[in-house]
């Protein structure tokens, strides 16, 4: 466990002078768009949240989300794959398992940083349109935080095909490959409870706002689907960085 | 006989069936520099790499500071420092942030930075990020980040690499002085004779994967044979008297000379005796020494045929 710390306080100093925490504000941003341009606010006397909850999640939920979750495993693997870094870092005394979990909580931060900013926001944008229905705590903190825990079958994924492969762009490329697929993939009942890259979205859109596709499935399968996506590709990556030849 | 720090017995490591490393016995006792030296191929680099536990042996074990390295890596690498073929950085990180995300996980003394970047020279550098560093000043922060944790033992894979001559004599300079200094062992792996030669007390000397030679940088110049050649004034008949003496199975005739192979004291005298009773005239007798070069390229040939 101090090992763990002190792995995590080495990555957080060699984040800290990168600038890719800028990146997690982009994608607020442009849901914060969506907000302000919503096609048709609700009649008066109908309560706006949900729909505005929905509106800044999609894009969100649907793209920019997934595709962090690998952008950020792939970026800090990346001080490690140039130069031959990680015979540096695991020549140190510290147990492979103790770098890899450090790596997935620098991740997670990340993208926890990024769902921080979006209900930042959301909040804005309901301020800004003087919306004077009480602020849904319950159904926002639902979409933000299940948004971020659908993702961690991701970045798990992701880690260990970042720990894997030495190239920046491979990883990537499989991510985002597998995230454009979501567009088709949310129309069907049958794979898309299934499918972990359609889960952040899931997990994030306020229920019963859509009633086609796969967005109208239990919160409870969507649990399984996640919990045993999570736990397959993190034990997968935690065994192969174990055993890599460095 | 002083403690021995590292031994590996019967280190092997295979790469689809091909040996890399076959068989290895390494040895180094506290306070040696030992050079590890071969061609590039050898198997320096992978016998470093299961050294620090970066692979695992496909056979035999390791032992350093006493300890099983597959039982007890963390407590054996929490003593070692290392630097690995090129030494690496975040290229965005001045010096100080570089050695300050190793000294985080190490947990030693921060001033202890201070210190290190001192011993290396580059104090006045520290605060600029390490991508604009030059080859030299990234090899000296690696050996600063090898230090850091005051280790016992340094196992530094060909620290000179790609270093101008300038370069080359201050990193030795720094390594001669660390066991004296601080009581280091040090281990340093070379495919430069001349190089190791100037630092080493003991040698280890690998080729394609076996150990052809390990014993003291002396013994290793003992070992070499000298040839001794004489010129005489009829070489062919001074040559057949030699075969009759016994020395002349290896002795042979080039340009005018006789050359003889590891002849010692004894048998000159004797050959020399025996030449002049029989009216020989006998010009010159010189004995030849081998380079390093020499000594380094006969036992790898050695190691190859037998």
């Amino acid at each position: 466990m101090r090992t763990f710390l002190r792995i995590l306080s080495a990555e957080s100093l060699k984040m800290s002078k990168s600038h890719l925490w800028l990146v997690t504000i982009v994608s607020p941003l442009i849901a914060m768009f969506a907000g302000f341009l919503q096609e048709q606010m609700p009649p008066e006397g109908m309560d706006p949240w949900p729909n505005l909850v929905a509106s800044m999640s999609f894009v969100h939920g649907m793209f920019f989300l997934p595709i962090m979750a690998g952008l950020f495993s792939a970026f800090i693997c990346r001080y490690e794959h140039t130069g031959g870094g990680w015979k540096q870092l695991l020549v140190l005394p510290v147990s492979r398992t103790a770098v890899y979990l450090a790596k997935f909580t620098v991740v997670m931060t990340l993208l926890a940083l990024c769902q921080l900013f979006l209900l930042i926001c959301m909040l804005f944008v309901s301020w800004s349109l003087a919306i004077s229905y009480p602020i849904p705590w319950s159904m926002i903190s639902i979409s933000i935080i299940g948004g971020w825990i659908a993702c961690m079958p991701l970045a798990a994924l992701q880690l260990g095909v970042s720990l894997g492969w030495a190239s920046f762009a491979a990883p990537l490329a499989l991510n985002v490959s597998l995230t454009i697929p979501n567009m088709l993939i949310l129309n069907s009942d049958k794979i898309g409870p299934f499918y972990p890259w359609a889960q952040p979205l899931l997990a994030m859109l306020p229920h019963g706002q859509m009633d086609f596709g796969a967005f109208n499935i239990p919160l409870e399968s969507l649990t399984i689907t996640i919990l045993g996506s999570f736990t397959l590709f993190f034990t997968a990556g935690l065994v192969y960085f174990r055993r890599k030849e460095i | 006989m002083s403690e021995i720090i590292i031994q590996t017995e019967n280190l092997t490591k295979k790469y689809r069936g091909r040996a890399a490393v076959n068989n290895l016995n390494l040895q180094i006792s506290q306070g040696d520099i030992y050079g590890f030296l071969g061609p590039n191929g050898a198997g320096k680099t992978t016998t470093i790499r299961m050294l620090l536990g970066l692979i695992q042996p496909t056979e035999g074990s390791i032992r350093i500071f006493g300890r099983e390295l597959h039982k007890d890596k963390l407590e054996i690498l929490r003593r070692i420092g290392s630097l690995v073929e090129y030494p690496s950085y975040y290229g965005h990180l001045s010096a100080i942030d570089n050695l300050e995300a190793i000294r985080r996980i190490l947990g030693t003394q921060k001033s202890r930075i201070d210190e290190v970047l001192e011993i290396v020279s580059l104090s006045k550098e520290a605060r600029r990020p390490v991508k604009g560093f030059s080859l030299g000043m990234k090899q000296r922060l690696g050996i600063a980040a090898s230090l850091l944790g005051n280790p016992e033992l340094l196992i530094l894979d060909e620290p000179t690499n790609g270093l101008d001559p300038s370069g080359i004599q201050e990193i030795r300079e720094l390594i001669k002085s660390l066991p004296g200094q601080h009581g280091i062992t040090v281990l340093i792996s070379s495919h430069l004779l001349g190089e190791i030669e100037q630092m080493a007390n003991t040698v280890g000397i690998i080729s394609e994967g076996e150990m052809v030679f390990q014993d003291t940088i002396q013994n290793l110049l003992l070992q070499s044979q000298h040839d001794m050649d004489l010129v005489v004034s009829e070489p062919e008949s001074a040559l057949w008297l030699a075969r009759d003496l016994g020395f002349g199975a290896t002795g042979t005739l080039r340009a005018g000379a006789l050359t003889f192979p590891g002849m010692q004291d004894p048998e000159v005298a004797l050959l020399v005796k025996r030449l002049v009773e029989n009216g020989h005239e006998i010009y010159r007798i010189e004995q030849k020494k081998k380079s390093l070069e020499d000594i380094f390229m006969r036992v790898i040939g050695e190691g190859k045929t037998g």
